[in-house]
């Protein structure tokens, strides 16, 4: 049972930056649908696959308030991911999961939240933003700051649109340094200075934080100097994985199996991991 | 008194077993690597083996076996699992520390997600283990706590007379019960010694290594490069040990029909940990080498209550530049404390 994959049909597929694509993939099955829709939960992954190719590892894009469909973003960079890159619609693909654990949405209910994400990080965020946006009402102040090298790295650009008209919502974009256009109206600046400069207060906030490990290393601290307790910041952690279900035995970090208790970890526990082994 | 096989009767119950539709397994000698192999009789057993060079884990966790036959059309999968079929097996001549790994296996396999390819394997194989009355430089069970006659994972325990003709049998469960029914008429009572187990030195202290490795200040320490500079990363280690399990998942075929197949893989790799991206978490041999001990010695423990490790020494005996688990193990045993 482990080992054989859901077949997925690819609904449509979007372009979201140089190299970056999303696609959306239903259900062939009903029992592989219920089977999602019972254990979703924001933040796990799955093992997203073309038989003949391989398996990927990356994040369920889509919030668990969504559950009709399975959408996933992946930079397309090595050989399943080339494959997936060309499927069209109507093409099936397969997906393994839910797997891992998940944001505690529920004890964020009451409390303001900060999302952080540079990059091709914003996917597993965006997975959560919409979890929490989808029952707006149960939450405090919603703040998304979101940098990528370039404007054109920046994905999700419409949705990104859609958060910067909401005024239930504060969206701060930023460029790497060089990495603007002429009609660039927001920040220039790595994340976490900018994220230093719109000191956002820890009062009350819990901070969701995805991005390449430099990014979250800088960001970590500029977290602690506005003065978020490490326990209140959750990030994700990504390895190669094989299996996914805790056997192939390579995704751990010191004892920690990425794949079994995470991907979702508080920045509290990440510090007690080794951290020459991240 | 207690039941005794005489060896003369071996070929009696081979053919019993047989006809009761068991394939008998047994340690014998082949050109490349002695190994568990399909006997029919015991001429062909090399029971006189310290320990085959291969392990039985062989047989139930292949190094390569396939998952999943595919076949793809347009807008359509097809995949079907590719379970083992139901087997009868009997594992005749055991060592201990191989029944042992096995038991140290299962929790791995089992653990929330229950791998249907292991234990269909394991469900209906038969351990019967000979008590190791010889040994050599490289064994080290009693550094593990094991023992030359530890029953952890046996069936049917076998313990060598000192006469030389036979074993004393002990049936160890119900499937080792069930296994002794259809040869019951070739065994006998009787009163013979059994032989002194094989002498086993204690080559470290497996609780100082526990506790040194559990040390937070270890992971980093400059120790591990040291002792690692031999490793050329070959794998060996890992491929002839009987409780190493990593793999990898691998697709052979086309984007039309094939196999997808689980193969071993090793920790002592560069791949095995290799993002796409470039960034590798375990990048040195030094830090593959400290993964392989702190996994077997500290990770699984805290996982399943048990060291990953039961002590058959194949790592070191068989390890092409000399270097091995239990050089390491040593090396720790004697750090200033």
């Amino acid at each position: 049972m482990i080992y054989n994959p859901f077949p997925m049909r690819v609904v449509s597929k979007r372009e979201e930056a140089p190299g970056v694509r999303t696609l959306k993939l239903e259900f062939v099955k009903q029992e592989d649908h219920e089977f999602f829709k019972a254990n979703y939960r924001t933040g796990m992954f799955g093992l997203y696959g073309i038989f003949g190719e391989g398996e990927s590892t990356f994040c369920v894009a889509s919030p668990e308030t969504r559950k009709d469909y399975i959408e996933c973003t992946f930079r397309q960079s090595g050989r399943v991911t080339t494959t997936l890159a060309d499927a069209d619609a109507g093409d099936i693909v397969t997906f393994r999961g839910p797997y891992g654990n998940r944001f505690p949405i529920e004890e964020f209910e009451g409390k303001n939240l900060l999302f952080i994400a540079g990059g091709i990080a914003l996917p597993p965020t965006r997975s959560v933003i919409w979890s929490c946006l989808d029952q707006r009402e149960k939450y405090g102040n919603v703040t998304i700051v979101y940098g990528a090298r370039t404007v054109a790295d920046l994905v999700y650009k419409h949705e990104l649109e859609e958060w910067k008209q909401r005024d239930d919502v504060n969206l701060v974009l930023t460029v790497d340094p060089g990495g603007e256009t002429p009609d660039w109206q927001d920040h220039v600046g790595f994340v976490p200075s900018i994220l230093e400069k719109v000191a956002p207060s820890p009062d009350n906030t819990i901070a969701v934080l995805c991005g390449p490990p430099i990014m979250i290393k800088f960001t970590l601290n500029a977290l602690g100097k506005l003065g978020f307790s490490e326990s209140n910041v959750y990030t994700t952690l990504e390895n190669r994985m094989k299996c996914g279900v805790g056997k192939c035995g390579r995704c751990n970090v010191g004892s920690v199996y990425i794949c079994k208790e995470g991907p979702v970890f508080t920045a509290a526990e990440v510090s007690a991991m080794p951290q020459c082994d991240l | 008194m207690s039941r005794i096989l005489l060896k003369n009767k071996l070929d009696d119950c081979i053919a019993a077993w047989r006809s009761a539709g068991f394939s008998v397994l047994a340690p014998v000698r082949r050109s490349d690597l002695s190994r568990f192999d399909e006997v029919e009789r015991s001429a062909d057993m090399a029971l006189d083996l310290v320990l085959p060079e291969r392990t039985i884990k062989d047989h139930f966790f292949p190094q390569t076996e396939p998952l999943i036959k595919y076949k793809i059309k347009k807008h359509d999968i097809d995949s079907q699992e590719m379970l083992p079929p139901d087997m009868k097996r009997v594992f005749f001549g055991v060592r201990p520390c191989d029944a042992s790994g096995l038991a140290i296996d299962d929790p791995l396999f089992g653990w929330d997600y229950k791998d249907e390819y292991w234990f269909k394997r394991r469900d209906n194989a038969v351990i019967v283990t000979i008590a190791c009355t010889a040994s050599d430089d490289f064994c080290m069970c009693t550094s593990v706590k094991l023992d030359p006659d530890s029953t952890k994972g046996s069936d049917v325990m076998l313990r060598p007379l000192q006469n030389g003709n036979g074993w004393q049998v002990e049936a160890l469960t119900d499937r080792g019960n069930a296994l002794l029914g259809p040869v019951a008429s070739f065994l006998q009572e009787g009163s013979e010694a059994p032989a002194p187990v094989a002498s086993v030195p204690v080559r470290f202290d497996v609780d100082r290594v526990m506790e040194w490795l559990a040390d937070p200040a270890s992971f980093e320490s400059h120790f591990w490069k040291e002792i690692s500079l031999r490793c050329i990363g070959c794998g060996s280690c890992t491929f002839l040990c009987p409780t190493c399990h990593c793999f990898d998942i691998q697709d052979e075929g086309d984007t039309f029909s094939g196999i997808r197949r689980k193969n071993w893989d090793s920790c002592s790799f560069a791949m095995f940990t290799m993002h796409t991206s470039g960034h590798n978490p375990r990048n040195t041999q030094s830090t593959r080498w400290r993964q392989r001990i702190m996994h077997k010695f500290n990770y699984y423990r805290g996982k399943f209550g048990v060291n990953s490790c039961s002590g058959c020494g194949r790592c070191t005996r068989q390890c092409p530049v000399d270097m091995g688990i239990t050089e390491t193990l040593q090396a720790i045993t004697n750090l200033p404390k």
